[in-house]
């Protein structure tokens, strides 16, 4: 007994001993489909990754809403923007779409549309924090963007959020303003229900009652005293309920409701389409866990181009060939999402201007399974979107949309 | 031969002086209860209180996370229309329920209370533990709603009244209608206005904008969309109307279903059952 007595504590300090902070928030297990063909994010910036506690720093990015959006997600009618972190180890300062305060939700983004966002974030638990930008879409749940580790040093308890009321009031810190009040009645509340529960608890409680009940004697358990009892709280209670009211309105009569509504953003310039991308056929091999992509494009436009991105549900495979390419990855933006081996294309000249050219496109990396992206091989419509940047000469980028059906391969191509 | 005052003495002192009719007669000498009966009838009322605030604060606060959670969790829900409105709807279920048991069974006008009380506990203590220890969220985004102030009511009424149905309708509503003013007293100062980002906002919206729920979207929040706009700006006092009228029937139903839940009643078992429970060899000896 004893030796089963010592195994299961064993067990159970084992398996204290091994719970480790969670610092993900699920968002591998969105369905490939959800990342891959909804909102593309672009762009991402963090303007630091090393905050201290109560120092603020931004998060800014774009976002392009899919043309081929599943039938199976609800279409982005209400929209809220958002950052993902593991708790509020972040503060929310200020948040904004397109420059349009985003505190509120937005009605009706439009499909094939770019948004830019910028959150104004500002560190307030210690330790390292995984932060995303998300995209909330009422129906569907939030969509994120690419995490990045924020370290956020300090001490806690010296976090404090003051903010100044439109009636003058000065706070020092929201996260404790009006508890007191609350709580002061919660425990006054309580008292009145430990005194009512006490004049009862101290008699013969259950059985005695049960059976003097049993013997038709109701006469012992309830007394006219215990009645007269009974109005005496309700009393007491009806003035605290009203007075409390009536007190508390008169303190603040300048209170408002919870506000709601929804705000209309325009969606940012739509880019000359100088690329059109069509697929011709999409495999993904799963063994050599490498998408291949026959496409064709033309280029539309008056400069040369030249692929130089193919990105999607935030993993990057980048045309290590071109430079302004590399040049585009920020500083800030998550290693792990760059695919080491980046993009391989069958021609990688660039497309002259009125130029229709079929080029293979290969992007071969682990980062499909350490993603968890290749489930898309058991979606019901079982196709894939991305965004593939281009670039002229002189820098310009060009960002076309590109998807379509995908077919699994499960040997290696030959 | 033990008397009747041996007997109270040894269960309850304090019975002798304070609960006596006029005949001398206490409820433990009428209940039959021997001396030793008496004091373990005493310890076996300590543990049924422990187990009642215990398993009944769990089963309610549980109950109202998962019918009205997120009203109770978050300051940034408790909006003038749908929170006085659902809160005592599904608070009331438990409460009233014990309320049946307490007073059918034991004539203790103390089950409302009693819900009521364990679930603001089991609530405070759910706060301190998930909101502050675990996820780090302050205080202010989590406080409750508390029915204390509606239980009492509906205990009061029902010694008062001593009738079921009557409790229904004079406590069942204010039940009801009480619990707009008794939490807007704790709550009124979530409610000043400020300016943030050339909008206004009550400092709840600002609580819940701060300090993020990653999941929790603003638009989930269900709050008035300028409905009832012919009550001017009595949205409130309309709901808690409504929530009263409700809780009439919400208490009269859960009566009966607390009534229903704590019978014992003792089933035959067949030959079949008693062969599979090793009670009977085989069903064919």
């Amino acid at each position: 007994m004893l030796l089963k007595l010592i195994k299961f504590a064993a067990v159970c300090v084992a398996f204290i001993a091994g719970v480790s902070h969670a610092a993900a928030h699920g968002e591998r297990a969105q369905e490939p489909y959800l990342r891959t063909r909804t909102v593309q994010f672009y762009d991402v910036h963090f303007s630091k990754t090393e905050v201290k506690v109560n120092e603020r720093f931004e998060l800014t990015g774009k976002f392009r809403l899919m043309q081929d959006w599943p039938d199976a997600v609800t279409p982005p009618d209400i929209v809220f923007v958002s950052s993902i972190s593991p708790g509020p180890t972040i503060a929310r300062i200020e948040t904004y779409l397109n420059g349009w305060p985003a505190r509120q939700s937005f009605a009706r983004l439009e499909l094939g549309r770019d948004y830019e966002f910028r959150m104004v974030l500002e560190g307030r638990t210690p330790g390292s924090s995984h932060i995303h930008p998300s995209i909330s879409i009422k129906g569907s749940g939030p969509l994120v963007g690419p995490g990045q580790w924020v370290n956020i040093s300090g001490e806690a308890h010296s976090f404090a959020f003051p903010i100044k009321t439109m009636t003058g009031l000065q706070i020092e810190d929201l996260q404790t303003f009006g508890l007191a009040h609350a709580v002061g009645w919660h425990l006054a509340w309580l008292a009145v229900a430990a005194a009512w529960l006490s004049f009862w608890l101290a008699r013969p409680l259950i059985l005695p009652r049960w059976l003097v009940l049993q013997k038709g004697r109701e006469d012992l358990l309830i007394s006219l005293r215990d009645t007269g009892a009974g109005i005496i709280v309700s009393a007491i209670v009806l003035v605290m309920v009203f007075g409390g009211y009536v007190r508390a309105s008169a303190e603040y009569p300048y209170n408002v409701p919870l506000q709601s509504g929804l705000n209309r953003v325009a969606p940012l310039p739509a880019s000359p389409a100088y690329a059109e991308i069509k697929v011709i056929s999409a495999t993904y091999d799963v063994p050599g866990r490498s998408m291949r992509l026959a496409t064709q494009i033309t280029n539309k436009g008056s400069e040369p181009l030249s692929i130089g991105e193919l990105t999607t549900a935030n993993i990057r495979f980048l045309n290590q060939s071109l430079p302004v390419a590399m040049a585009n990855v920020d500083p800030s933006y998550p290693r792990d999402l760059i695919a080491r081996t980046g993009l391989k294309l069958s021609s990688d000249t660039p497309i002259n201007p009125g130029e229709t050219r079929e080029v293979r496109v290969e992007a071969t990396d682990a980062v499909w399974e350490l993603e968890r992206l290749v489930s898309f091989l058991t979606d019901v419509d079982s196709k894939f979107g991305g965004l593939l940047l281009l670039y002229a000469p002189n820098g310009e980028r060009v960002i076309a949309e590109m998807g379509g059906p995908i077919v699994p391969v499960f040997t290696e191509l030959k | 031969m033990t008397s009747t005052a041996d007997i109270d003495a040894a269960a309850s002192p304090r019975e002798n002086t304070r609960f006596k009719d006029k005949k001398g007669e206490t409820v433990i000498s009428v209940s039959g209860l021997t001396p030793g009966a008496a004091r373990y009838s005493r310890l076996f009322d300590v543990l049924v209180v422990a187990a009642v605030v215990t398993i009944f604060g769990g089963a309610i606060h549980l109950h109202v996370m998962l019918t009205v959670g997120d009203w109770d969790m978050y300051v940034d829900w408790k909006d003038r229309q749908y929170w006085p409105l659902v809160m005592p709807v599904s608070m009331i279920m438990f409460p009233a329920a014990l309320q049946a048991i307490f007073w059918v069974n034991f004539r203790l006008p103390i089950g409302a209370t009693v819900g009521a009380t364990a679930l603001l506990i089991a609530t405070w203590i759910g706060r301190y533990a998930n909101w502050w220890i675990w996820t780090g969220f302050p205080f202010t985004e989590g406080v409750p709603s508390q029915a204390l102030a509606g239980a009492l009511l509906m205990d009061m009424t029902l010694i008062v009244l001593r009738n079921s149905l009557f409790t229904s309708i004079i406590g069942g509503f204010a039940f009801g209608f009480v619990f707009w003013p008794s939490n807007y007293s704790a709550l009124a100062p979530f409610y000043l206005p400020v300016e943030h980002q050339g909008m206004v906002a009550s400092l709840a919206d600002m609580i819940g904008y701060t300090f993020p729920r990653s999941n929790m979207p603003e638009y989930l929040r269900i709050i008035e969309r300028g409905t009832l706009r012919t009550f001017g700006s009595s949205v409130s006092w309309v709901s808690a109307a409504f929530a009263g009228f409700i809780c009439i029937f919400m208490h009269q139903l859960w009566w009966r279903l607390g009534l229903f839940a704590s019978q014992a009643t003792f089933l035959k078992n067949s030959d079949v059952v008693k062969s599979f429970m090793g009670i009977k060899s085989s069903v064919a000896s």
